[in-house]
């Protein structure tokens, strides 16, 4: 809300500079996101007198002139065609223009010139801003203006603008009159209302027009006013000022005093020319469906039936609270109008304001709300505006449908319970004296106090609200910290899913990778980059109805995707190496189109790349990862599309499928645009959670030697070591405490298709030192085990 | 014999000057002492001596190698000494040489700060619950009483997946969720993510929340002061001073904006805080009774308090980070730096 503080002025007496104003605005609940000055749009514009022209001697299009500017004299070239004597707006060496461009001493074809003469688009002004000047020429002032002077202050561009944040629960406020009354609290002083004062000649405005409202639910209120030989003309320089501050275009004074009001007080109005409004009447209905209106900006819009038009004997003229129809609006020759001011339901504003994508200062205003003073002071201050300026004839009386509605709600209360929200010691003569000031009057009845609510302040309505009108005025600074002093303990703590999070990320952290976090929705083209067949689960991502752009538009099923963007991200950021994972969620919809809420499950990413990284690289860190959770992985071959076939796998925890590590297919890496290996692992933290072994109980062992023994064995290229390591393991060995595979070998010794697998065993014992003897048939066991199972041969 | 054993002695003698390692200390034990040395050749042939000499010869004997015996182990100790003292040089290393070691890996910024301030919360009795990202519209709008068509829907830009199904903007969408499940007190505090259809320079679509909410039977704008000054003087610094300005939230009533005094210059004024010493971080307000009712709790008897705060801003002041899109490049030399 833009509120010039010269219009402010009109109802209430300020004295202090803009900078306290705003500071007196904020403490009492209104932002001021910005102060701005006119006379600041440009700088080092001054007022100058020209002494002396002549012809440039380089150019024939160009003069020099020497300006005298109060305390010296300067030599300025310009193409203007200025004649001595004459008082003009010079920008000095060092000036800004309000475009920002600024002015250097410097010579033109040869000549020094120190300066620039001004027009009105140097300073950021128009003639609507300023008396007296003209389009398209520089500035000029009368005879005897001060020299030197600013030339923007000695113009009256000059006034003081707060952009002002109304917050949604004071669409009162969006006006500069309600404004004023705030500010008239913020600064304990009196406001002045806009004047109502105007005269009819009689007649009565139904001679002129009927009214029908066939939906008061949207239409609560409709109020009209006639008004006949009019006469159309530019409005005042007031007018036209105050309107061109707070970002509104003049148009002709019957436009203007509409916009003039919707600014004071608030309240949208329109204007008709009779002439256009077949049958003199005005019809509030609902529009038919694919009824079709031009409005005044010559749009074309098609209208469905829950959109409210306001339509005569036959046609729409205006689309309710949001524009009027080319076909009846004011025109240069218009002689009797009909002032429309009315209550439209806020929420069908919005919707046929984003239906038809036509927002207007009309639309919304009515969007954030209007209450039931406004229409009838809207439209008694629009003709008090029409006398003043002399625009025409004031028709008597008014129509009026209206619904019925509370004009005062009572809200009782004591100030007990206002302390116990605002939570220090209320007085109640000063919460009756600021309540007072607000215009809220109270009636005091001994025990409590009862709160006479106005229909302007429809956001009042219950105790809390009163504790905040007082608690905003009287200010924050009277409420002493506590520590939930009338308050229970509470154990509070996170819970079980929240600690294994965090343990399984300290876990990582402390093997050397970075977390990072990326955005949970990502482009359709990760079915592409992943290779996914058609109907694959994970293809079934929930798209987003109104996304930034396609590649932010549909929620996640994999994090593996954003794990790849981030490792090529920092593989083309010159990144030599990368070691990353990610806790975040996954969206599985029970069904697409989405009717109910998706699944979402928390999962672990893990991306790897660089020159020491591979396959047993990133195996390695689930390994790690599940050793400090006190869980076992097996692993299995997997094929997935993304991964490479021959380097990735399932992983298993418990027999039950928890994720897959790998080596991204190279033809998935290529779509990221990078050549590197890249690994990866997605784990669902969700089933993992559910799996880790919570209760840890002690495990004896031995205190005498351990024995050590590997064994070569060779086997087909297929069979998995994995696999005979689980088979010795389950083997039922006794002494067994730990096993390994070390190396794997290959050579046209051993054979074609097969491979030597060097495996190693430690032995121990808690009742003694083990003998070979103990061991010996241990190991026959062992090898049969391998031999049955696996066709192993020891090698030779 | 007596000769012989002489001209062994000096002969030993001289061997074990000359050796200077251990192995050749070793190959002159062995050559003197060992089992067919020279001296356990003399001591075999002792049997033939006569008998009356063999005691002097004996003692002799035992002299002679006593005298090895002792030169050589006194020479094998200075040996190894000088071996230990040159084994000792050659093994110095050039301590400035940089180590070998394990990269110590990072959580993310935002990780980080949403630890610290749980810590600061669950010190005062918090729990911390989280809630779902994909949110019905009744708890992120309506128990929050903000209604269809509410003018409020215009302070957030909302991504819908679905007429009734939004990306949830506020982590107050938990609120709800944990008043209609249990009874007060209530004290919880729910980090995560959430999304608004906003991007621009100063802006991401995606960011961090910290709701906080507390419900007993006598809750006061004191204690969510008290509270809120706890955490930004444990957060920032203990001289950080608190300021509540009016604003409007649909679920709170009164509602303000808390400022605090700048992180970075304590409230004098600098670049950080434009010049005014104070630093904007949150919004927060009295529980509206009408959203206590609508989750199922009786506001007459109940009061509460809430408040709501971006993860980023708190970080970027912490870290004095410029800009909120280089928390989602994830650049390793980025990450690598929160370390702390």
């Amino acid at each position: 809300m833009l509120a010039p503080i010269s219009w402010l002025k009109d109802y209430v007496d300020i004295n202090v500079s803009p900078e306290v104003l705003a500071k007196k605005l904020v403490s009492i609940g209104f932002e001021v996101e910005e102060i701005i000055y006119q006379e600041k749009s440009a700088s080092k514009i001054v007022v100058g007198k020209i002494i002396e022209v002549e012809k440039h001697p380089n150019a024939d299009r160009l003069r020099v002139t020497q300006i005298d500017i109060g305390s010296g004299r300067i030599q300025v070239v310009t193409n203007v065609p200025v004649v001595g004597g004459e008082t003009i707006a010079v920008a000095l060496d060092g000036a800004v223009l309000a475009d920002g461009h600024k002015i250097v001493k410097g010579e033109l074809r040869g000549v020094v010139s120190e300066g620039m003469l001004c027009g009105l688009e140097e300073i950021g002004a128009t003639i609507d801003d300023v008396e007296g000047q003209n389009k398209d020429d520089i500035i000029r002032f009368p005879e005897g203006t001060a020299l030197g002077a600013n030339a923007l202050k000695t113009l009256g561009f000059d006034d003081v603008i707060l952009d002002v944040g109304v917050t949604a629960n004071r669409p009162d406020c969006n006006s500069i009159y309600k404004l004023a009354k705030e500010v008239a609290v913020a600064l304990k002083t009196d406001c002045r209302e806009p004047e109502i004062n105007y005269s009819t000649v009689g007649g009565d405005v139904s001679d002129f027009v009927a009214v029908d409202v066939q939906n008061n639910e949207l239409c609560p209120r409709y109020m009209a006013g006639a008004v006949k030989n009019v006469k159309i003309f530019p409005s005042s320089h007031k007018i036209k000022s105050r309107l061109h501050a707070v970002g509104i275009r003049p148009i002709n004074n019957i436009v203007d005093i509409t916009n003039y009001v919707l600014t004071e007080i608030g309240q949208p109005m329109h204007a008709f020319d009779l002439r256009d409004l077949d049958g003199g009447r005005i019809v509030v209905r609902n529009a038919h469906a694919g009824e079709e209106i031009v409005t005044l900006d010559g749009k074309k819009n098609t209208m469905t039936e829950n959109m409210l038009v306001i339509a005569d004997a036959s046609r729409p003229v205006a689309i309710a609270g949001v524009m009027g129809g080319e076909n009846s609006g004011v025109k240069d020759d218009t002689t009797t109008i009909i002032f429309e001011s009315a209550k439209f339901l806020n929420s069908s504003i919005r919707r046929t304001s984003r239906a038809l994508a036509l927002r207007t200062d009309s639309s919304a205003r009515f969007e954030k709300g209007i209450d039931f003073a406004s229409q009838e002071y809207g439209i008694k201050r629009a003709l008090t505006l029409i006398a003043e300026t002399n625009s025409g004839e004031i028709v008597d009386g008014f129509i009026d449908c209206k619904v019925e509605y509370a004009q005062v709600r009572d809200i009782e209360f004591t100030t007990k319970q206002i302390e116990r929200i605002v939570g220090c010691k209320v007085l109640k003569r000063t919460l009756i004296s600021i309540l007072s000031r607000l215009g809220i009057e109270c009636d005091d009845n001994g025990t409590s106090l009862v709160a006479h609510i106005r229909e302007d302040r429809e956001d009042i309505v219950g105790i809390n609200d009163i504790a905040e009108e007082f608690i905003r005025v009287y200010g924050y600074s009277h409420i002493k910290p506590t520590l939930f002093e009338y308050s229970k303990l509470t154990k509070g703590g996170k819970n079980a899913k929240i600690l294994f999070v965090d343990r399984v990320k300290d876990a990582l952290v402390s093997l050397g990778l970075n977390e990072t976090i990326s955005y949970a929705f990502t482009t359709p083209k990760f079915a592409q980059a992943l290779q996914l067949d058609e109907g694959d689960k994970l293809c079934e991502a929930i798209p987003l109805v109104n996304p930034l752009g396609e590649a932010l538009s549909v929620m996640r099923t994999t994090l593996t995707h954003s794990m790849c963007e981030t490792l090529a991200f920092n593989i083309t950021h010159f990144n030599k190496e990368a070691a990353l994972f990610e806790i975040s969620n996954v969206y599985i919809p029970k069904a697409l189109p989405l009717t109910e809420l998706p699944d979402e499950e928390q999962r672990l990413a893990i991306g790897l790349y660089g020159a020491d990284v591979d396959f047993f690289t990133v195996k390695g860190v689930i390994e790690e990862l599940f050793e400090k959770l006190s869980i076992e992985g097996k692993y299995q071959r997997a094929s997935l599309n993304y991964l490479h076939p021959g380097r990735s796998a399932e992983v298993y925890v418990n027999g039950i499928l928890v994720g897959h590590v790998g080596e991204m297919h190279p033809d998935s890496a290529k779509f990221y645009g990078v050549d590197n290996r890249l690994y990866v692992a997605e784990l669902s933290i969700d089933r993992l959670f559910e799996l880790i072994n919570t209760t840890k109980t002690f495990k004896p062992f031995s205190k005498f030697p351990t024995m050590e023994r590997d064994l070569a064995v060779v086997v087909d290229e297929e069979v998995a070591v994995g696999d005979m390591l689980d088979a010795v393991s389950g083997g039922k060995i006794k002494y067994l405490t730990d096993l390994t595979a070390f190396d794997t070998y290959r050579s046209d010794a051993i054979g074609k298709d097969k491979k030597s697998v060097a495996l190693s065993f430690t032995f121990a014992s808690l009742e003694g030192t083990l003998k070979d003897d103990d061991i010996n048939g241990e190991m026959n066991r062992i090898l049969s085990i391998l031999k049955r199972r696996f066709g192993a041969k020891i090698r030779g | 014999m007596k000769e012989q054993m002489e001209l062994i002695k000096a002969k030993a003698l001289e061997a074990i000057e000359k050796a200077e390692t251990s192995v050749e200390l070793n190959d002159v034990r062995v050559r003197f002492l060992g089992k067919s040395g020279e001296m356990t050749n003399v001591m075999k042939g002792l049997a033939t001596v006569p008998k009356e000499e063999k005691p002097a010869m004996g003692k002799l004997l035992n002299e002679v190698r006593f005298a090895i015996e002792g030169a050589l182990d006194a020479k094998i100790k200075a040996v190894a000494e000088a071996e230990k003292q040159a084994r000792l040089k050659a093994e110095t290393v050039d301590v400035t040489f940089p180590a070998t070691f394990k990269k110590v890996g990072t959580l993310h910024p935002v990780t980080k700060v949403k630890n610290q301030i749980e810590d600061i919360f669950l010190q005062m009795g918090f729990s911390v619950e989280e809630g779902r990202e994909i949110e019905s519209d009744l708890f992120n709008f309506q128990l929050l009483n903000v209604p269809k068509d509410h003018p409020a829907r215009e302070m957030q830009d909302t991504f819908y997946c679905a007429d009734d199904i939004v990306l949830r903007t506020q982590t107050s969408a938990i609120q709800a969720r944990i008043m209609l499940e249990k009874q007060p007190p209530i004290r919880v505090i729910s980090p995560g993510m959430v999304f608004r259809s906003d991007d621009d320079a100063s802006h991401s679509p995606v960011f961090h929340q910290m709701e906080g909410l507390a419900i007993d039977e006598h809750i006061t704008i004191g204690d969510l002061t008290g509270c809120l000054l706890t955490f930004a003087q444990k957060m920032f610094s203990e001289d950080t001073q608190l300021r509540l300005r009016p604003s409007y939230f649909p679920f709170t009533e009164p509602s303000v904006e808390v400022d605090v005094t700048c992180a970075m210059c304590h409230g004098k004024g600098c670049k950080l805080c434009k010049g005014t010493g104070w630093m904007e971080i949150l919004g927060a307000g009295i529980v509206n009774p009408a959203v206590l009712d609508m989750c199922g709790i009786d506001s007459k008897k109940y009061s509460g308090f809430a408040f709501g705060f971006g993860i980023e801003r708190i970080a970027m002041i912490k870290y004095g980070i410029p800009n909120i899109k280089l928390l989602y490049e994830n650049d390793v030399r980025f990450l690598n730096q929160f370390n702390d």
